[in-house]
């Protein structure tokens, strides 16, 4: 059984676009008392936004030898899997893996105060841990805004694209549903929250929306202007590329925007479960928050935090349009094969329904 | 048990025991009841789960096909956050899709079509509670069977246990706390009666001995019926000592009188013939009274219920021959006739020979007295009596139990000082014997025996 999830699950490496082989931060234990010992921590999390949050963590705790390997999602789920015994921390943003690794029992609960203290909304059974705060945002080219409009909303998308077809043929860009396992993620999650995205799929149809695996790819399609608009791409990464770009802005649609998060647990059969502990409550505390908010565009969730990169401020000027995805039971129907087929068939049916209307 | 035995701990243990039994008998009950209120109210979230999982299975591409509802795996977690598991079998129980191969119970033939089972599950250490549904497709041609199992743990079913639980122990804790106050309360009413009965026994004047007059409960007025029935008797045996005091003063007085009153008339005179009469009167008069004092004496330490002297074991036989021979010229110069009649061997009885030869002299001192001419002192072997028979006037039959009271005599015979069978009845009394006054022989004359308890050999 478990070969057929697997085969799903590929798609998620495309997540993590800047994802190589066997990345590897090692930062080796200074001789001083207090915490010692060693700790091992994977994660689908780049070693750029990595850097910074272990750089933190080994000036707290200079006496434990951290290694970090940056997997993608693939291979971060199918090495747990083999050797649970091997690591101690594992982070990823395949949301719905991470799920089903802490509901089939593999996670270790966490009661610390940090643990206690953190949102509801943001953890699982205290097994799970959601640390990160990325929406899911539209980014759109100063040209689309000077033709048509800044569009603000889902509503504002939909009817741009069903009154201009022709004019934006081929310049709009979002995910495709059956090679990014988080572009289907995504199309799972709005195909719940409203029945009318699939009006969307079927606009993005009739203007020949090009379809692309990563948030990477899409950003590369607009920087240099062959898109002018990408929809479904992960805030965070387009955050970084449209302060450069000043042509490129950033829309957080105001009906809705999904936030995804990226979960992090403990093992059950974690080498070393105190340097696990003191790793989760660094990154659950005030002070792995701050690194977060401060040194990555992840977006922190710690509520004590305020301003730019926390999901507090985003809260305050998003408040009501922000769905961070449910840590639920939901979830395991994302991985569900029969599911996935029976929405991709859907999802191809509509995006090919105005091909079908008007042969 | 070191501890004071009381009424009051034994009612109060074996009350509140048994109601200690029943509580803890009472929780177990609520817990299973709790548990089992718990189950059905979370096994209402399997089955709707499993229904909404049903109604999307269809027949597709040839198979079993199943566009699988998140919410029905949503509404298997509630607050607690349970683990969620769920898988959809074909007819031949072979896996279709699901997130665990999850057992499923036994398969039972025949045609349970839409049943509905649940059962508790040990899955890869994990407690579940699962919910099976076997259905199938109501399509216009296939009509496969298929079974969707779904299960979580069992969390939120612990916490409403849990829940109901702690609201039903505050209950029973309630009831068995209101419930030892209302024992431990009745148990005091109770027993106030008797309290009552030790503040009025305990507050009397430790001198008188009215009987107890104050009302009871019945089982407490059988105590005060045998306590008054006791204050009765002690009453009648007081009365009796002050009677034996009046009387034994006023045998002692006469006899002073008398010696006051010779003495005096014998110094009015000059001549020592007198005062040698009177003397002598006097010799004989002090004689008398002091052997009164001496029955007396005896009397009132046989009388004496503390009073158990050792018996040792006596002869009959040769006690009654030691008698006779004592006895028998003192008998022969008043022309009169005593013997003896008894066994060859000797008669062995526990007692105190000096009492025993005190019964005989006092016997045959009464007969001769009242004027017997023939005294038979017998002994018997089986059972052992010892008896003296004579020929004298007798007892009348309804008299002679006043016979055996102290002063009481028989005539009015200056000498006697009607102690004689009183001491003969303590004496019988101290050595368990039983005093018997019957007829002598030919319905006349007296016959006076001692009869001993068989067992002593």
């Amino acid at each position: 059984m478990r070969h057929r999830w697997l085969a799903l699950l590929w798609p998620w490496l495309c997540l993590a676009p800047l994802a190589g082989a066997d990345e590897r931060l090692h930062y080796p234990a200074e001789p001083m008392t207090g915490t010692s010992g060693e700790l091992v921590v994977h994660g689908a999390l780049d070693l750029v936004y990595a850097r910074p949050l272990f750089e933190a963590f080994h000036a707290r705790h200079p006496g434990i030898a951290l290694t970090y390997r940056n997997l993608d999602t693939l291979s971060l789920h199918r090495r747990f899997l083999a050797h649970p015994d091997e690591v101690d921390v594992l982070m990823s943003s395949a949301m719905p893996w991470q799920y089903r690794l802490a509901n089939d029992g593999h996670a270790r609960p966490l009661a610390s105060p940090e643990a206690e203290a953190w949102p509801a909304w943001a953890r699982w059974r205290h097994e799970l841990f959601a640390f990160t705060f990325e929406p899911i945002v539209m980014v759109v080219r100063r040209e689309l805004i000077e033709r048509f409009g800044r569009p603000e909303s889902h509503a504002d998308l939909l009817a741009m694209l069903e009154r201009h077809p022709e004019a934006l043929r081929g310049r709009v860009v979002t995910y495709d549903p059956e090679r990014s396992g988080a572009g289907y993620g995504y199309a799972i999650q709005e195909s719940r929250l409203t029945p009318r995205y699939w009006d969307l799929v079927a606009a993005f149809g009739g203007a020949r929306a090009a379809l692309a695996t990563t948030t990477g790819e899409m950003l590369a399609g607009l920087d240099d202007g062959r898109y002018w608009l990408g929809y479904n791409l992960l805030g965070s990464y387009a955050r970084a590329v449209a302060d450069a770009n000043p042509a490129l802005e950033v829309v957080v649609p105001d009906d809705y925007a999904l936030v995804t998060q990226r979960l992090a647990l403990i093992s059950r059969h974690a080498p070393h479960p105190d340097n696990a502990r003191h790793f989760m409550d660094f990154l659950l505390g005030e002070a792995g928050q701050r690194v977060i908010a401060e040194a990555t565009p992840l977006g922190a969730v710690h509520p004590a935090l305020e301003g730019p990169g926390t999901a507090t401020a985003l809260q305050a000027t998003h408040g009501e349009a922000l769905r961070p995805v449910s840590l639920g039971p939901g979830l395991l129907a994302t991985l569900d094969d029969l599911k996935r087929q029976a929405l991709l068939t859907r999802w191809k049916r509509e995006f090919t329904r105005t091909d079908a209307a008007s042969p | 048990m070191t501890r004071r035995d009381s009424l009051y701990r034994r009612l109060l243990t074996w009350l509140l025991l048994p109601l200690m039994a029943l509580g803890a008998l009472m929780v177990l009950q609520a817990w299973i009841e709790a548990r089992h209120t718990a189950d059905r109210a979370f096994d209402r979230l399997l089955e709707a789960a499993t229904l909404a999982i049903a109604e999307q299975v269809q027949w597709q591409d040839e198979r079993l096909w199943l566009d699988l509802p998140p919410a029905a795996l949503e509404m298997l977690a509630t607050d607690t956050e349970e683990r969620v598991f769920y898988a959809l079998y074909d007819a031949e129980g072979r896996f279709v899709t699901g997130n665990a191969d999850l057992p499923g119970p036994p398969r039972r033939d025949g045609n349970d079509e839409n049943a509905l089972r649940f059962r508790d599950l040990v899955w890869h250490d994990l407690e579940l509670r699962q919910g099976v549904r076997r259905a199938r497709l109501e399509d216009w041609r296939a009509r496969e069977r298929f079974e969707v199992r779904v299960a979580h743990t069992r969390e939120g079913r612990e916490r409403l246990t849990g829940e109901l639980l702690r609201a039903n122990l505050a209950y029973i804790l309630g009831m068995a706390g209101l419930a030892a106050a209302v024992v431990v309360l009745a148990i005091r009413g109770a027993l106030t009666p008797l309290s009552r009965l030790r503040r009025a026994i305990r507050a009397r004047d430790p001198r008188t001995l009215a009987p107890l007059e104050l009302p009871l409960p019945h089982e407490l007025a059988e105590l005060r019926e045998t306590l008054n029935e006791l204050l009765a008797r002690m009453r009648r045996v007081k009365a009796n000592q002050e009677r034996f005091i009046g009387d034994a003063s006023h045998q002692l007085r006469t006899p002073l009188a008398g010696l006051s009153a010779r003495a005096e008339l014998a110094l009015r005179q000059d001549d020592p013939q007198h005062w040698r009469e009177a003397l002598e009167a006097m010799q004989a008069t002090s004689a008398r009274t002091s052997h009164l004092a001496v029955q007396l004496l005896s009397l009132t330490r046989l009388d004496n219920p503390e009073y158990h002297p050792e018996l040792t074991p006596v002869d009959l036989d040769a006690l009654a021959r030691g008698a006779v021979r004592r006895h028998w010229s003192p008998c022969h110069r008043a022309g009169i006739d005593l013997g003896l009649d008894a066994p060859d061997s000797p008669v062995t009885v526990a007692g105190l020979d000096w009492q025993l030869e005190e019964v005989l002299a006092n016997l045959i001192d009464n007969a001769r007295r009242y004027g017997a001419t023939r005294i038979t002192v017998r002994v018997t072997a089986a059972p052992p009596v010892l008896e003296v028979e004579d020929d004298g006037p007798g007892i009348p039959a309804d008299r002679r139990l006043l016979m055996l009271r102290p002063f009481h005599r028989g005539s009015d015979d200056p000498d006697g000082s009607g102690l004689g069978l009183a001491i003969v009845d303590g004496i019988a009394r101290t050595h368990g014997a039983r005093l018997r006054l019957d007829d002598g022989l030919d319905g006349q004359g007296l016959r006076v025996g001692l009869h001993f308890p068989e067992e002593i050999a």
